[in-house]
């Protein structure tokens, strides 16, 4: 049955290449091709995870000698899946949608290119097949990116994409010559096996080989996924065709994630790259969500959404969560191509009819705008205590007895604290009808979400990390000291608490004019809406090397 | 008397300075012929003295080598003119086989390595060729938006530079993973440099196909290449991607 992993690629493969050498017989037949083998894959792909998550069972296929290398485990039967149903889901979309433009058959060519890359990624045994799918993921990206030729704009971003993920391969490629020239094979499977056996053995610039390599990694991770420093070709790659954004915002950008838990027999020896994580992640998280929220084009908020959700995932794997990532990057995925497919017919029936009531809830979702303080404060700031401590306590009694000790659980469950309290107070604000029953929704509904986040992630732990020591070792390279984690834990909640009450105590006693704050607001805006001058300094940089590159030629007259 | 002789290599695997002599070289030659035959012969001469001298190569060598590299793709960021782009990608990629040399490979594989990197720019100059029938000069960014009226030579012609800078399943792939390994073990940094002349090439690469192929078509009433012309491209790319993966399984 393991078997069925060598058809996951070999059929959009096969289709990709039908597609290319008869082109002009097939004209839009091409897309039934292509679907049609879309189709066949997704139903292999679920087959595969329902007899893995019915026999346990791991397999490699080898197609080679000693690369070529295919894995059939729970995570790349979960990636498949996951994979495949987008693709087909996208490639299904492109049917009508991209019908009137050039290249028809071209675009299901590179499409089912693409989802063969993919799938090959996911499922890659060896560090020359992971190499290898992981380069061609870019450079397909690039021309579905560029897809239309004649948008010099779409090829320019299509091109920070390209430049940026080649940033990553890079790391990536010193990555598996270290664990190459250490290890002598390019076996994954062989590799973790002596580094379980032997942890530490090798040394690099003086640092265990794993550090070296999980910072590796952590770089490509970083590229792929849009972190900070490193994200800002995400929110412009809009230009590219609808069909290829959902897929890139869906099951591409989110590999990152899935490149973290292949290497989790790494980064567990590892003893500060899993905080490395945890800082980009958090940093991206929130810079991505400050950029979303100053955007008014829609699709373009859509992908700073992503990088903000690209980072809170980092962020998973840095508390070590890592199970945990893999849920958030398939539910991101699910969702986030949902809004893409659907972002076109939202703007145009905005245009038509916008439709939406200008009361409170339009002024603080559309306009951003908060509504006035209502009393009774001091209730709402004890219902936003007493709501993560019956979480811990539910989460104590439903889910694991050592949930306490896992420090990632309690920081994640910290920022969900943070969030809903600004949802529960955001929400207090508005004029509802009913005051306290739209309060106890609010409850409810962020209750339900965390506990059912809580749940589906321990059922994902089991299933992708079957081992209890191998969990708790992932947990334990992610944590810190006790005395530290409480210390930054109370830091935070002071600085956190600190900000409420010295906005209400101005609030109330009017510290600052309205003038002055509005130009401190101003100066904010201005710094966001130009996202933080990071991608004029990288222009100006761009600008600068290939003015260098010039001067460089002339000096030696071209030869 | 060794290391005299690997800097007569230095001519052919191109070191810098002695890299101008290449360059001068391929620009005096103007028939498409003898650059193709140029191209696949000269590093071969490099890697014959090279390899004759049967002494390890020195890591000052290797990082003289990979700054040549890095010199070249770097130029090549800004080149407009189609062959000087193909004469600076040769010299930047033959300075990479020093890295190669540097580890435990054979001689018959060197030769293959080689021929990785100059097969594909030898395919360029043809191309080059084709375009300049067509436009009179190969400059990109002059004839910009050939991808609407020439659609088969853009499709050949971004395979071929995809070839030029290594990407996989291209035999570059396999020469770029081996050198990265081979300088691994004698300098972090050389490895690095490796992968930064990599990360240059695709920037080049971008840049040149860009130039040609991206933007509205200016309503030329030029021929496209016989879809017989691109069969035979096609058959060298598959040639070309075959001993790709025959070589990246000789990594191991």
């Amino acid at each position: 049955m393991g078997q069925l992993i060598i058809l996951l690629p070999a059929l959009p493969l096969l289709a990709a290449l039908t597609n290319q050498l008869f082109s002009r017989q097939l004209g839009t037949q091409a897309a039934r091709l292509s679907v049609s083998a879309a189709v066949i894959t997704f139903v292999i792909s679920v087959v595969l995870l329902g007899h893995i998550l019915s026999t346990d069972t791991v397999s490699e296929v080898a197609l080679g000698g000693t690369w070529g290398i295919l894995l059939a485990d729970p995570l790349s039967s979960l990636m498949a899946v996951l994979i495949s149903g987008i693709s087909l889901i996208v490639r299904i979309y492109s049917v009508r949608y991209m019908v009137e433009e050039a290249g028809y058959a071209r675009f299901f060519m590179l499409l089912d290119l693409m989802a063969a890359s993919l799938l090959i990624m996911v499922a890659a045994g060896d560090l020359i097949t992971l190499l290898v799918a992981w380069h061609l993921v870019g450079v397909l990206l690039y021309f579905l990116l560029g897809f239309d030729t004649r948008s010099a704009t779409a090829s320019r971003y299509a091109f920070w994409t390209l430049i940026t993920y080649r940033i990553g391969d890079l790391a990536l490629v010193l990555a598996a010559g270290l664990l190459y020239h250490a290890y002598g094979t390019w076996s994954l499977s062989e590799i973790f096996a002596q580094i379980t056996e032997n942890p530490g053995a090798h040394q690099y610039f003086g640092m265990a080989l794993e550090e070296v390599v999980g910072i590796l990694l952590a770089l490509g991770a970083f590229a792929r996924s849009a972190q900070f420093l490193l994200h800002t070709w995400l929110p412009y790659t809009m230009d590219g065709p609808s069909p290829v954004s959902a897929l890139m915002h869906a099951g591409i950008v989110n590999a990152g994630g899935f490149l973290v838990n292949r290497f989790a027999p790494v980064f567990i020896q590892t003893d500060s790259v899993l905080h490395l994580l945890f800082v980009v992640g958090l940093v991206t998280a929130i810079i991505g969500s400050v950029l979303m929220l100053t955007q008014n084009d829609i699709k373009k908020a859509l992908g700073y959404s992503t990088m903000g959700q690209m980072g809170f995932m980092i962020m998973e794997c840095g508390v070590g969560a890592f199970s945990l990532a893999i849920y958030h990057l398939i539910a991101h995925g699910l969702f986030k191509g949902t809004l893409f497919l659907g972002a076109g017919s939202v703007i145009n029936e905005a245009r038509q009819h916008d439709g939406v009531p200008k009361q409170d809830l339009y002024t603080f979702v559309v306009e951003r705008r908060s509504a006035k303080m209502r009393q009774p404060w001091l209730v709402m700031a004890g219902i936003t205590i007493a709501v993560p401590i019956i979480i811990l306590i539910l989460a104590h009694w439903m889910v694991a007895q050592d949930f306490f000790q896992k420090q990632g659980a309690i920081v994640l469950l910290f920022f969900g604290w943070v969030t809903g309290a600004q949802l529960l107070f955001a929400t207090y604000r508005m004029g509802a009808q009913n005051v306290w029953r739209l309060v106890g929704m609010v409850i409810f509904s962020f209750a339900i979400i965390v506990l059912g986040y809580t749940v589906i992630s321990h059922a994902f732990d089991l299933f992708l990390y079957p081992d209890p020591a191998f969990r708790s070792q992932i947990y334990s390279a992610a944590g810190i000291d006790v005395f530290w984690f409480d210390v930054l834990v109370v830091l935070t909640t002071a600085i956190i608490v600190a900000g409420w009450v010295l906005t209400y105590y101005s609030e109330q006693n009017r510290l600052w004019g309205e003038e002055q704050l509005n130009n401190l607001w101003l100066s904010f805006y201005a710094l966001i809406s130009r996202e933080f001058y990071l991608t004029d300094l990288y222009a100006w940089l761009t600008r600068a090397t290939l003015k260098a590159a010039a001067r460089m030629n002339e000096l030696l007259r071209w030869r | 008397m060794s290391q005299g002789l690997l800097i007569i290599a230095g001519l052919f695997l191109p070191l810098f300075p002695l890299s101008m002599v290449f360059n001068e070289v391929f620009d005096r030659v103007r028939a498409g012929k003898l650059r193709i035959l140029l191209l696949l012969v000269w590093p071969q001469i490099g890697i014959g003295i090279a390899h004759s001298t049967g002494v390890e190569i020195p890591t000052w060598i290797i990082i003289w080598a990979l700054l040549t590299a890095l010199l070249y793709g770097f130029r090549a960021l800004v080149l407009r003119e189609f062959s000087l782009w193909v004469s600076f990608l040769a010299t930047s990629s033959w300075a990479v086989l020093w890295a190669v040399m540097g580890g435990d490979v054979s001689g018959g594989a060197l030769v293959f390595y080689a021929l990785g990197f100059s097969a594909p720019l030898a395919l360029l100059v043809l191309l080059g060729a084709e375009l300049e029938k067509r436009f009179g000069a190969a400059y990109a960014g002059l004839y910009s938006g050939i991808a609407q009226t020439l659609p088969r030579l853009s499709g050949v012609l971004v395979l071929v530079v995809l070839a030029v800078v290594a990407t996989p399943i291209f035999p570059g792939f396999s020469t770029m993973l081996s050198a990265t390994i081979n300088v691994l073990s004698q300098s972090f940094f050389a490895a690095f440099m490796v992968s930064v002349v990599w990360l240059v090439w695709a920037w080049a690469g971008v840049r040149l196909l860009q130039g040609f192929i991206i933007g509205e078509s200016k309503n030329l009433t030029v021929s496209d290449i016989s879809s017989g012309c691109v069969w035979s491209y096609v058959l060298m790319l598959s040639v070309l991607g075959i001993g790709g993966i025959y070589m990246i399984g000789g990594l191991s």
